[in-house]
């Protein structure tokens, strides 16, 4: 089902950040996907 | 050493701070990102940012609540940028298990004499080369953390039997992961991948094998494209897969094409990155600065398309990357658009004969050459002078970086680039225009509420919130 495209209501100032443990690893010729692989 | 955290503005001299742009006031940057309504406010040393509307600017930039805003933060954010930059462990080994490809790609960064007819690295070495990093990665991570070994080329299913006799070895151990042309990924191959949960990466430049295969040829001048259908075909369901496309004069004007083909495919994620101007050759196919940008761009917003139509994501993983290192720096998994990069200090890279450089971007400029894993103590390698001259490398060093307000969004890439291309490490690398361009885009994507919508749902999943206004 298309999914509902959020969209921030306009206001004079737009900011966020957010943050989590750093983790960065990869260079960009690669990139590990972290889902993990199905079986099949 | 590592660097102290400078301190944030408004601690550093005797000054009260009260106003941006002087003193110990902010060094606010106003950046015109191209969007009708909004500016960007940037304070380029803690990656602070705000979007403000055009006609509220001045009265923003100098009221109260932006001050107060960022002196809150600033520490805060210094910190983080911090952590970023000179406080991370490596956790990742781009390992080359051979030399030698059967193609011969216009820009690859590995020298053609290697490539035709380099070392393979034995099974057993193979296995003792994974013991050590092993060991290694035991001192440096934590118990619940595993370490990524990808396995890089050169092609590195030409030494199939070596790479899944590690991978059966040490499934347990590590995050296993391989960058291939594809032109050996068979039915066999794929399912010893799949079994053993590994992600698979495979590299294609374009829809059409016109144009793919101007820079995929094998060395009897033959394209491949063929190959790597069949391998995406095969591939369709696996959810740790991925494409790489290299962006050259080539390929420019049919990214779009391509992106389409690649969402077709249902492929999760692909990457488009730009080539690496380290070895004279790839300068004959450079794309222009601003060209690159602009159909980039276009690719960007066609995978936007397809996603409002479909319901279906295509990740642009590079410039998902970007938008991570705005809105959510820490989580940005890429280290190449960050200084210093990730080279020789979040990851490194071993070749077939247990060499051990920064980056698979500088396999085959000896100079860069810091040691070997077989004979050598991996910390010591890491401190000697030419992983130094890598992890060295800083944007405040280097013009116009040390002036520019989105040096920690773009990170001045790359270190192997600018010593080969440009003549020093303290050089920029062989573009800039083409990051300036994703920035400004990714922030008017920000201010028009679109930032999910370019990356994997559930992107923000544990994070917390640091910030909104």
């Amino acid at each position: 089902m298309k999914k509902a495209v959020k969209k921030e209501k306009e206001k004079d100032v737009v900011a966020c950040r957010k943050s989590c443990k750093a983790k960065g690893t990869g260079l960009s010729h690669y990139i590990l996907m972290d889902r993990k692989a199905k079986k099949s | 050493m590592i660097s102290p955290i400078p301190p944030p503005a408004g601690h550093a001299a005797p000054s009260r701070g009260r106003l941006a742009g002087t003193g110990n006031g902010p060094a606010f940057s106003v950046i015109d990102i191209g969007h009708p309504r909004y500016m960007a406010v940037i304070e380029p040393d803690t990656a602070f940012w705000v979007l403000v509307r055009r006609e509220k600017l001045a009265e923003t930039l100098h009221g109260d609540r932006l001050l107060k805003a960022y002196r809150r933060k600033s520490r805060q954010f210094a910190e983080e940028i911090h952590h970023l930059r000179f406080g991370l462990k490596p956790s990742a080994v781009y390992f080359n298990p051979t030399g030698r490809c059967n193609l011969n790609c216009t820009y690859c960064y590995i020298p053609e004499d290697v490539r035709r007819g380099g070392p393979h690295m034995s099974p057993e070495k193979l296995i003792q080369a994974l013991g050590l990093l092993k060991a290694y990665f035991r001192t440096t991570l934590a118990k619940d953390e595993l370490p990524q070994i990808v396995f890089h080329g050169a092609e590195p299913l030409l030494n199939r039997e070596a790479v899944w006799a590690g991978i059966a070895r040490y499934r347990h151990d590590f995050r296993f992961g391989i960058q291939t042309n594809a032109t050996l990924l068979d039915d066999a191959a794929i399912e010893f991948l799949r079994a053993h949960d590994v992600s698979i990466g495979i590299s294609l430049d374009a829809a059409a094998p016109a144009v793919a295969d101007r820079t995929r040829r094998t060395w009897e001048g033959h394209g491949v494209y063929g190959q790597v259908v069949e391998a995406l075909e095969r591939l369709k369901g696996y959810p740790a897969w991925s494409v790489i496309a290299t962006l050259s004069t080539e390929n420019l004007r049919h990214l779009n094409p391509l992106v389409d083909f690649l969402h077709g495919h249902e492929v999760p994620t692909c990457l488009i990155n730009i080539l690496r101007c380290t070895l004279p050759r790839s300068r004959e196919v450079k794309p222009d600065d601003v060209q690159a940008a602009k159909y980039f761009i276009r690719a960007l917003q066609r995978t936007h398309e397809l996603y409002r139509a479909s319901g279906r994501k295509l990740i642009v993983g590079n410039f998902a990357n970007i938008l991570l290192a705005i809105a959510a720096p820490t989580a940005r998994v890429l280290m190449c658009d960050i200084s210093p990069c990730g080279g020789g200090r979040c990851f490194f890279a071993v070749a077939p004969d247990g060499d051990m450089f920064p980056c698979s971007e500088f396999i085959g400029l000896d100079r860069f050459r810091g040691g070997n894993l077989f004979r050598d103590d991996i910390p010591a390698v890491l401190e000697t002078e030419p992983f130094k001259l890598v992890t060295g490398r800083k944007v405040e060093d280097i013009v116009p970086c040390n002036r520019c307000a989105i040096r920690h969004f773009c990170g001045s890439p790359c270190p192997a680039e600018a010593h080969e291309m440009n003549g020093s490490m303290h050089c920029t690398g062989a573009f800039c225009e083409f990051y300036e361009e994703q920035v400004r885009f990714a922030f008017r994507l920000i201010a028009d509420g679109q930032l999910d919508d370019y990356l994997w749902d559930g992107w923000d999943r544990g994070m917390r919130e640091t910030f909104r206004m």
